[in-house]
């Protein structure tokens, strides 16, 4: 299609694999963080005093669900973006592909326990 | 001036690992480049000195060389360029490409580059034939898409200073994607799909980080960086 630009654009078959999933996902997850950790560190430690940030504090945050998610939510984009991120940077240096799936596995299934982990804490606190 | 030179120097039938091999020479002008120095020392000195070079006027690529820890090609790098200003002296590292086997001092097999840069298939391809018999038309708007990617030379300046390449020599590099960034953004060009697998692998775009080595190591100021980003939003969007 030849728009009013000059510029002729086409549609083309992509292959969809890991790692166009994983690039758009860390484009899709590095947007959210971006709203979510500027977010949380303008409320936490600009507009409420660091002195205030107690136990008390946490508490009454979290007795709100809106809180819980908005927590939830850093914590999933987090942790995902940063082991994928992980993920990249061993690929580069580990060649053995069996080596390359086990360290896969290990730090899929270690991201996935920590966000359970760390969600339960959040959801029953 | 007076220059002070220092080359990696190995010759894999007397050497076991790599060496510095130190050589003065006098009566350099400034405007010479890196490679008349290289001559002077091989005519002059040491005759053994292996490198490569052929038009020696930056167009034919083949002098691309680790030049005081930056790849630049040894015919456009000027000794001037180096030398501190005012100063009639100059002190000048060379070492051959990194991340390419070494055949011998700054020669390296270039076999593994252009294995890569075959596999993205870097020719025109469209079997059918022409409306008018005679040429495919292209608007200036579209020939202007790749009009960057046109000028590589090859030289493996930009591949061999991209950490990623280093790390892993089965990344098809940068120099490789520039070639299939010139043919899938060709509007004329209809194996784009087939580019686009290669460059699409686990060993293809992805393993760009995006540091901006290849685009400063271009001596033919490609943006290089920029244009693997764009393939990258191809294969993100699937539309070229």
């Amino acid at each position: 299609m030849t728009t009013p630009t000059g510029i002729t654009y086409r549609k083309v078959a992509v292959p969809s694999n890991l790692e166009r999933r994983a690039f758009l996902f860390m484009r899709l997850s590095g947007a959210a963080l971006l709203l979510l950790a500027v977010g949380h560190m303008m409320i936490q430690h600009v507009l409420n005093s660091s002195q205030n940030l107690t136990l008390q504090f946490v508490a009454q945050q979290w007795s709100s669900w809106g809180w819980r998610v908005y927590d939830m939510l850093l914590l999933f984009f987090a942790i995902t973006h940063g082991f994928n991120g992980l993920r990249n940077v061993l690929e580069d240096y580990v060649h053995n592909r069996n080596a390359v799936k086990w360290i896969n596995r290990f730090l899929f299934v270690f991201a996935i326990l920590t966000i359970i982990w760390a969600g339960i804490a959040i959801a029953t606190f | 001036m007076q220059v002070h030179i220092r080359i990696r120097r190995f010759n894999p039938e007397t050497d076991n690992k790599p060496r510095w091999g130190e050589y003065t020479v006098n009566d350099v002008n400034p405007t010479d480049s890196v490679l008349d120095v290289l001559h002077r020392v091989k005519w002059e000195q040491d005759g053994t000195l292996t490198l490569r070079r052929s038009c020696a006027h930056g167009v034919c690529g083949s002098d691309a060389m680790r030049i005081n820890g930056a790849n630049m090609l040894a015919c456009k790098t000027l000794v001037s360029r180096i030398a501190k200003p005012g100063s009639d002296q100059a002190k000048i590292q060379v070492e051959p490409i990194l991340g390419l086997r070494v055949i011998k001092d700054l020669v390296v097999d270039m076999d593994p580059f252009f294995d890569h840069y075959r596999s993205v298939l870097p020719y025109f391809v469209n079997d059918n034939v022409p409306a008018d018999g005679r040429e495919f038309r292209q608007s200036p708007e579209d020939r202007a898409r790749f009009d960057d990617t046109t000028k590589c030379i090859l030289c493996a300046a930009c591949t061999t200073s991209c950490p990623s390449f280093w790390a892993n020599e089965k990344y098809v590099g940068p120099a490789a994607i520039v070639q299939a960034h010139r043919f899938i953004f060709d509007s004329r060009d209809q194996a784009a799909e087939e580019r686009l697998k290669v460059v699409g692998d686990s060993f293809g775009v992805w393993r760009c980080r995006t540091n901006f080595n290849c685009t400063n190591a271009c001596p033919r100021e490609i943006e290089v960086t920029k244009a693997i980003a764009e393939v990258k939003g191809v294969l993100a969007r699937g539309k070229i």
